[in-house]
């Protein structure tokens, strides 16, 4: 058959639409983004603890264990909704959570890190946002996987649910595969 | 009860509309109008029961019912209650189908004595596109399904979809992307038709397709007013993916409109219309399956149930698939006829074609290449305003350098030294609007230079035209509702360049009586209050705005907490008059540290918002005077 200039316009559709019928069947997540720091050394920066008085130092400060990074704030309400889901990644012994506590008013965090339970092995805060620029931070809340070399792993952009928790525990028991 | 009687409403529009595409293909030519008066009043009827019973439940929170359950909440403003009918993915749905069944019965309204075959045809497609979409609504968003449990109150809604833009806005848009599907329907009877039953059917498109156009102009106007004002980023147009879903027709749109012209008085391009048209509404179609189908992220929270991803992308390739394969087989029949002169009306009417269909093809390419790359390369990269602005604006420039002349240009072959010659007062007056400009803003760019060339020479030339047919009273061969909707694109480019170019910004954190110089304006943030709202508390600031000591006004934006959803939304305040926007947003802060706020001296918006109502005034007065010409015809 000939190809002429009237079947374009169908080949071109057939075409858009089967890319689009392929993106509906596979299990995809749109909100996904890939962060440009994975496989690279976590940020180097200095800040506060929350109630700590001591200085905190990026990367030296990082244990040599797999390390979840989580960025949240007292004023966001889907950090409240995936509390429970961090907390029960606290009960892993293997792994410390870092809470960097973002733009916030430390009283206000003492209080809700009291209410809702603290599962955070330590946090720091982030006052102005800078360290929330070093690590590409678009909105919190936001959580990184950074293994033993403190090298980042994993980003995972917006709250923890059920889903996101099982990827999160299959990305732990991978590294820790590896190290 | 009400939940009842909507869902079988909807089901009953449903075989009403499958009735309809069954009386066209089967009944006799004589007796279909009859037949078809029936089942058109009917499915106008039912959708119509159909969309008031949810409307009403809505209104007297019938919580039994998962859509009002979840979507509404008794503290809801009545008229918030009422929009919240379609804000959301269900509801609006449901007013789709409300307006497709309203262009339906006006289909069935150009029936006469001789055009039985070709309005029966247009029905049967017609009726395919309703069937789809109830079918669609009915099994996999059904706004009439009910809760298991009973509930006291609604999951409220979404504080930033409180605003009159936006709760007009769909309603609008929808009169545009439907208004397309008749458009849709009529090329596919043209093409259904035998040689021996051949009528002027592009004088039936046209009406529908300036009606569309206009009511997609305002309803993507309003889209960006609603942006504007509620998500406090400063500006108006995001190359968002849904705000591209909405352009991309407007654009085929508007290709589509001018060669439709071209059709009619000079009998070239047909078949060409005929694609145009078809891909028209295919745009749309697709439009919303992107916006609907959670496929790309956007601002737009739409429903991410896969199943009717699904289901809409298949309806969508059916439709395709059906018309496109039509198009190929019977394009022969209406290809020909298409040679002629550059330099003549149709020559500058076949570029303006070229260069909507490129722009629409670079904005389509930005919007779904992220998802190709996904899938070819398993990378993710978005595309967004650098890309659109490099590529999208520059194209824009020789389409609309030619706009200004083409509407004085004769048919068939006319000469470039007296266009040229006539061109002469709109150069000058080209000249010095450019110059009153830039002596009062100041400020020079490239893009603000061609920006402001390119409106001032839109706005001399249709002022000139104006003047000669309303004043002088010259026969022309243009027509008033033209040029006014061609003074509103050079308005619109005037605001859009103004507000982009010449923008500025401050963003700092300012303690009360702290003090601010934006432009010439100083701004001084004066108190800050607490005050609660209907179904909100907010902390509001105060800050005074002067300029050389004299008062301007008091600007009030406010920081709301809507306790149902613990939703915090900024409400930007804004001073707009003819020549600039003050544009504040009260941000993140406490009395020790201050408040963030970021302020915008944004020149000329109100032009855009005003360009856009000529636009759509102009776009109605064409409507109005092509309807005549069906009824002389």
């Amino acid at each position: 058959m000939k190809i002429n200039f009237i079947t374009i316009p169908s080949l071109i559709f057939i075409f858009i639409v089967s890319i689009f019928f392929y993106l509906l069947l596979i299990d995809r997540d749109p909100s996904e983004i890939p962060s440009v720091l994975i496989d690279k050394k976590i940020p180097e920066f200095k800040t506060n603890y929350l109630s700590k008085n001591e200085i905190f130092i990026s990367p030296e400060n990082f244990s040599n264990r797999i390390t979840l990074v989580n960025f949240f704030a007292t004023w966001c309400k889907p950090c409240r909704d995936e509390h429970k889901y961090i907390k029960e990644l606290s009960k892993k012994m293997e792994i410390e959570i870092i809470g960097i506590n973002y733009k916030d008013d430390a009283k206000k965090t003492i209080k809700w890190l009291n209410e809702l339970g603290n599962p955070y092995s330590d946090v720091i805060v982030d006052k102005n946002g800078k360290i929330g620029i070093e690590w590409g931070v678009y909105g919190i809340p936001e959580t990184f996987i950074v293994d033993s070399n403190k090298k980042i792993q994993f980003r995972h952009v917006g709250p923890i649910n059920k889903k996101i928790l099982k990827n999160i525990n299959l990305k732990i028991n991978e590294i820790k595969k590896n190290d | 009860m009400v939940a009842f009687l909507g869902n079988t409403a909807l089901l009953l529009a449903s075989c009403l509309a499958a009735a309809q595409l069954f009386i066209s293909l089967k009944i006799d030519k004589y007796k279909i109008i009859k037949y078809h008066k029936f089942v058109v009043l009917g499915l106008l009827l039912f959708t119509l029961i159909s969309f008031f019973s949810l409307m009403y439940s809505h209104i007297v929170s019938d919580f039994s019912i998962k859509n009002v359950f979840e979507n509404s909440h008794t503290t809801k403003p009545l008229f918030y209650k009422i929009s919240g009918v379609w804000g959301n993915h269900e509801g609006s749905m449901l007013l789709w189908i409300l307006v497709l069944s309203i262009f339906n019965y006006f289909i069935y309204k150009l029936y006469n004595k001789n055009n039985l075959i070709f309005v029966s045809k247009i029905l049967q497609n017609q009726a395919i596109i309703c069937l789809g979409f109830l079918l669609f609504t009915y099994l996999t968003s059904n706004p009439f399904d009910k809760t298991v449990a009973k509930f006291s109150n609604g999951l409220g809604f979404n504080p930033i979809l409180q605003d009159p833009a936006l709760a007009i806005h769909p309603p609008l848009l929808y009169l545009g992307y439907v208004g397309f599907s008749a458009a849709f329907s009529i090329s596919l009877a043209a093409l259904q038709l035998q040689d021996n039953e051949k009528i002027n059917w592009n004088i039936y498109m046209k009406p529908f397709v300036l009606y569309a156009w206009s009511f997609l102009t305002i309803g993507i106007a309003l889209g960006s007013i609603w942006a504007y004002y509620e998500l406090g980023w400063g500006g108006w147009w995001f190359w968002d993916p849904v705000e591209n879903a909405s352009f991309m027709p407007w654009l085929l749109g508007t290709a589509l409109i001018h060669s439709l012209i071209t059709l009619e008085k000079r009998k070239s391009l047909e078949s060409w219309v005929l694609l145009l048209a078809i891909l028209t509404f295919l745009l749309s179609v697709i439009g919303t399956f992107l916006v609907r189908s959670g496929i790309l992220t956007s601002v737009h929270t739409f429903a991410l149930d896969p199943s009717r991803g699904i289901y809409i992308l298949s309806f969508t390739a059916l439709l395709g698939i059906y018309s496109l394969a039509l198009f190929g087989l019977k394009e022969k029949n209406y290809n020909k006829n298409n040679f002629f002169s550059l330099t003549s009306k149709e020559g500058t009417i076949l570029l303006n074609n070229i260069i909507m269909i490129i722009l629409c093809a670079s904005v389509f390419l930005g919007t779904i290449y992220p998802l190709a790359v996904e899938v070819f390369f398993k990378n993710k990269i978005s595309v967004g305003e650098p890309y659109y602005n490099s590529i999208v604006l520059p194209i824009m420039i020789p389409a609309i350098i030619v706009m200004g002349i083409a509407p004085i240009m004769y048919w068939k072959k006319d000469n470039i030294f007296k266009i040229l010659k006539k061109s002469i007062y709109p150069i000058i007056l080209t000249f010095f609007i450019t110059i009153t400009f830039f002596y009062i803003y100041e400020k020079y760019s490239l893009a603000g230079i061609i920006g402001i060339i390119l409106a001032s020479w839109i706005i001399s030339n249709t002022l000139i035209y104006l003047f000669a047919k309303i004043f002088l009273k010259i026969n022309t061969n243009y027509s008033i509702g033209m040029t006014i909707a061609h003074l509103g694109i050079g308005l619109l480019i005037l605001g859009a360049t103004g507000s982009s170019v010449w923008q500025e910004e401050k963003i700092i954190r300012m303690n009360i009586n702290d003090e601010i110089k934006i432009n010439k304006y100083n701004v001084t943030f004066s108190k800050i209050k607490e005050i609660s709202g209907q179904n909100y508390i907010a902390i509001q600031g105060n800050f005074l705005v002067q300029s050389d000591g004299k008062f301007i006004t008091n600007l009030k934006p406010e920081n709301r907490l809507y306790p149902i959803t613990q939703i915090f939304t900024s409400e930007v305040s804004i001073h707009t008059n003819l020549s600039r926007d003050l544009y504040l947003v009260l941000g993140e802060g406490n009395s020790d540290d201050g408040w963030v706020v970021r302020l915008y001296h944004n020149p000329l918006v109100i032009w855009i918002w005003l360009g856009s109502i000529t636009i759509f005034i102009g776009g109605l007065l064409s409507v109005t005077k092509n309807k005549k010409t069906i009824k002389n015809y």
